[in-house]
């Protein structure tokens, strides 16, 4: 087995790595294009073995922040903290960290051996040494046999497992991946998440992972930082984010979402009471601070927190079936109603017949079981 | 990052000493030829204008000059025409030949130009054509048409080829494509392949000194023969004149077209 | 849209240029082969004398010394124009890097006469660098620069950079910065990283740049006419003189074609030396 900085922690977030569970501290780190902010006050710990994931829209940050932990920008302000030892300021190649490039970036003159032995080499490994992790690491993603082939001999597949090889071989006390999959095809792409899942969780490496796709942030991440003009808005586990977002950008960037118009009918607490139509639903009131009794308020729902009902009952709303979609599992239908803030409600129902049952033009009305929901103050 | 440092120093000295000797000679010509005495000396005692006034009024500078523009105007715009045309079959169709001719277009690069005039020299003479204007056009076109093709070429790859599909999709025939979409899309290309392929022509000077006769000598060979001849600075004021105007033109390019993309040195990101 | 619009138009000038330039060299082949009639221009028979009378060993030196100044020439070019290119391509000052652009390329333009020109200043018994040692009393008599190799040399690489700048840049340009980023992730210094990642994945500009300088001072003619005063031949200056001079076009005809054809034999030689370097890098 690879012997990894982290091998106590085998894929289980270790709470006492440090005194404050932090393996790679981010602090305050901005940074500045000439006069444009490409991140700004960024701070979130990595705790040993997790996957953090750097979500957001291109020009979001991520690449920088990535780009900073690397090494290969030095922030204007800001620490970095790897294990415990400040690497500020210390260069790219001897912070000890694996890279798997977007492009992979593998060595178009040299083999898949050399690209793979290279940080061993530049560590001055002995040779046989090199041998032996060599076959051990080509075995971990199952290229053993592969050493002489070129990069371009290779599939996108096999090339990214050949990048994830060489960024492992060194043992890295951080791995770092910036979009890796965004190369692949969709087929390869799903197998290769779980391969690469796998295998992190096989070594516990603790590792930051950089994506634009929320459905691979929500499907491969123990923790998902969400950024979004320079600027982290929210730090949570994929289910904290999907359902708890903290704020309207993460709400409508992580997954689907209705934005209904409600009002504010009482606070309690920490908790809100929004009413819309018959229903009244409950929400965290931080975000509503400040707000008086009645003041509008946008509602945030997942379209499968809500279904289709004959008119009348406990209904949020009514509509108009405006289109269907049919996405196998389940059918999309979206509605035109007064209710919608941003055009149409999108309801998922799970009946195959759905499409049949609520014809375009047919009249219906939307009902709502859950009690977890997330409200903001309308946009000015 | 001491090391790295360091290294950086070292770097950024042996660039800035090597682009001082790129540099030291237009330096040192244009000091000489503010010298107000006839021979070089470092620093001059005193400063004067009067060479320039003399290479201003130098009758075979004036007629190179001259004869160098008609030379110029013509050869720069006909590999232009040829050029492009070429290096738009080129880039779009396979045809018979196509990579013979392609090299023997571009062979010129590496051909010694001595040779080239010399052929251009013995053609002329067993065709019985004078050594008039035709023949120094004729090679003139042959030696700068490499620039204009690889300039264009370059720019043609870089040329979306859906926006000619859309106009063809949209009714345009051919002959509109070509002038409504592919053209002006390409301008800045041809008219940075000309003007390198004029500057170019305007400064070609060991074919030109085979084909050329007293009546057709074009600047560079006219000053050639000066500088054989005389030794006096105003060989250095027509030189400062010549370093100036070549390098306004090209920060005028750079300005607007971007020698760098031009040039194909820009960064892959 | 029609299969090929425009290819008949298009291609057919390009040809008759083509054309026009095999023809210009056929007729140097043709008149090397020919017999020189002393004072007349038009030549004799068919004749192989030209070629036979090369291997003087006058002659033989002249093509000798144009191949080690060329070679020279493009080597010290290469070692000075790679950290040129460097600095361009990762000049992230824009003003810097049009800078550098600018002063680079200027002497491209300037034509061959202009350059020689100011090498002589520079260069001459009473030129720059004499006037100011002299001065500064670190030498007493003036050194001789003009009419050696040194003199030549140094003015050809002069006029050769800039090319061997734009190539090399271009190479370099084109290598994706994450190959030397991943380096430096997997532990390589700067030193190491663009010894083992960058310098050998410019191979194929350092062989055109190479390739390029070397064609361009075999062309040279101003350049070793005027400094090489004729201490220092080429074979560029022994075609000239025997045409202009002389007026023996057959000799100088013959002397083009043995100049060509060893430009192309010592390109091939290098082609073929640097074929397993270049399989090393092909994408």
């Amino acid at each position: 087995m690879l012997k990894m900085p982290a091998e106590s922690a085998r894929g289980v977030p270790a709470a006492n790595a440090n005194a404050d569970g932090a393996f790679v501290r981010i602090d305050g780190v901005s940074k500045h294009f000439g006069d444009v902010p490409a991140l700004q006050d960024a701070s979130v710990n990595i705790r040993r073995g997790e996957i953090l994931t750097l979500l957001g829209p291109s020009g979001g940050g991520k690449t920088t922040l990535l780009n900073v932990v690397a090494g290969f920008l030095a922030p204007d302000i800001g620490s970095i903290h790897i294990d415990g030892r400040p690497v500020t300021d210390v260069p790219p190649y001897r912070r000890e960290i694996g890279v798997l490039f977007q492009n992979y970036a593998l060595f178009p003159h040299m083999n898949v051996a050399s690209n793979v032995a290279y940080g061993l080499k530049m560590r001055g490994t002995p040779k046989a040494e090199i041998q032996r992790r060599l076959a051990e690491v080509l075995a971990l993603v199952r290229l053993t046999g592969y050493q002489t082939r070129r990069p371009r001999q290779l599939s996108g597949g096999q090339q990214q497992r050949v990048a994830l090889a060489r960024a492992l071989a060194i043992s890295p006390k951080v791995l770092l991946l910036d979009e890796p999959f965004s190369a692949l095809d969709k087929n390869l792409r799903g197998s290769m998440q779980l391969e690469l899942k796998d295998i992190q969780r096989k070594l516990g490496v603790t590792t930051i992972f950089v994506t634009h796709d929320q459905s691979e942030a929500l499907s491969l991440s123990d923790r998902i930082a969400v950024l979004s003009e320079g600027r982290i808005r929210q730090v949570g586990t994929p289910d904290a984010i999907y359902r708890r977002p903290a704020d309207r950008f993460v709400a409508g960037f992580v997954g689907d979402v209705n934005v209904l118009r409600a009002e504010l009918v009482r606070v309690e607490g920490e908790t809100a009471f929004v009413g819309l139509g018959v229903a009244t639903l409950a929400v965290p009131a931080e975000p509503l601070r400040g707000l008086s009794q009645g003041a509008p308020v946008d509602l945030f729902l997942r379209p499968e927190q809500l279904h289709l009902t004959a008119r009348g009952g406990t209904s949020l709303c009514e509509g108009v079936i405006a289109a269907h979609s049919y996405q196998g599992g389940h059918v999309d239908i979206h509605i035109a109603s007064e209710s919608a803030v941003y055009g149409r409600i999108l309801v998922r129902q799970t009946q195959s017949d759905a499409a049949a049952h609520w014809p375009v033009g047919a009249e219906g009305a939307i009902g709502c079981e859950t009690q977890e929901a997330v409200a903001f103050p309308p946009e000015p | 990052m001491d090391s790295c440092g360091a290294l950086r120093a070292i770097g950024v000295a042996i660039v800035a000493i090597t682009l001082a000797f790129v540099l030291l000679p237009a330096l040192v010509v244009a000091i000489a030829a503010f010298n107000a005495r006839a021979v070089l000396a470092f620093p001059p005692d005193a400063l004067s204008l009067r060479w320039f006034a003399k290479a201003l009024a130098y009758d075979d500078f004036r007629v190179g000059f001259h004869n160098g523009l008609i030379v110029t105007a013509f050869a720069s715009s006909i590999a232009l025409v040829v050029g492009s045309a070429f290096a738009f079959a080129l880039d779009r169709y396979s045809f018979r030949l196509k990579r013979t001719i392609e090299s023997v277009l571009l062979a010129p690069l590496v051909i010694p130009h001595f040779t080239i005039g010399l052929g251009f020299l013995i053609l002329a003479a067993e065709l019985g054509a004078a050594r008039g204007f035709a023949v120094v056009i004729a090679c003139h076109v042959i030696l700068v048409l490499p620039f204009v093709l690889r300039s264009v070429y370059i720019s043609l790859r870089n040329l979306d080829q859906r926006f000619e599909l859309a106009a063809a999709s949209l009714g345009a025939p051919p002959r509109r494509v070509l002038t409504s979409v592919t053209i002006p899309l390409l301008a800045p290309g041809l008219v940075s392949g000309w003007l390198f392929a004029a500057i170019l022509s305007f400064n070609e000077f060991t074919a030109s000194l085979f084909v050329t006769s007293q009546r057709t000598q074009t600047l560079p060979v006219a000053m050639y023969n000066y500088v054989r001849e005389y030794a006096d600075p105003s060989m250095a004021a027509v030189s400062v004149i010549y370093i100036v105007a070549t390098a306004a033109l090209l920060t005028i390019a750079n300005a607007f077209f971007g020698l760098g993309k031009v040039l194909n040195v820009e960064n892959a990101r | 849209m029609q299969d090929k619009p425009f290819l008949r138009a298009f291609v057919s000038p390009a040809a008759l240029c083509a054309f026009g330039l095999i023809a210009a060299l056929a007729a140097v082949f043709q008149f090397s082969l020919r017999a020189y009639v002393p004072g007349s221009l038009e030549p004799g028979g068919l004749t192989l004398d030209n070629f036979t009378a090369l291997a003087k060993p006058l002659y033989a030196r002249v093509f000798l010394d144009t191949i080690s100044i060329s070679g020279i020439t493009a080597i010290c070019t290469l070692i000075l124009g790679y950290p040129i290119a460097c600095a361009l391509v990762r000049a992230k000052n824009p003003l810097l890097k049009s800078a550098i652009l600018i002063i680079v390329v200027t002497p491209l333009f300037l034509g061959e006469v202009v350059r020689t020109y100011s090498w002589i200043v520079v260069l001459g018994n009473n030129g720059f660098i004499n006037s100011v040692l002299l001065k500064l009393g670190l030498i007493e008599r003036p050194l001789q620069m003009m009419f050696t190799h040194f003199g030549v040399i140094t003015a050809l690489v002069h006029v050769t950079l800039p090319v061997m700048v734009i190539m090399l840049a271009a190479a370099i340009s084109h290598i994706d910065p994450d190959y030397e980023r991943a380096a430096e992730s997997l532990g390589a210094g700067p030193i190491r990283a663009f010894l083992t990642i960058t310098l050998p994945l410019s191979i194929p500009g350092i062989i055109a740049g190479v390739t390029t300088a070397f064609a361009w001072t075999f062309s040279a003619f101003a350049t070793p006419q005027l400094i090489g005063g004729g201490q220092v031949n080429m074979v560029s200056n022994l075609v000239y003189q025997l045409g202009f001079a002389s007026f023996n076009f057959p000799f100088a005809a013959s002397l083009s074609v043995s100049g060509l054809a060893l430009t192309f034999a010592v390109l091939a030689l290098l082609r073929a030396a640097t074929r397993p370097l270049e399989a090393v890098t092909a994408h």
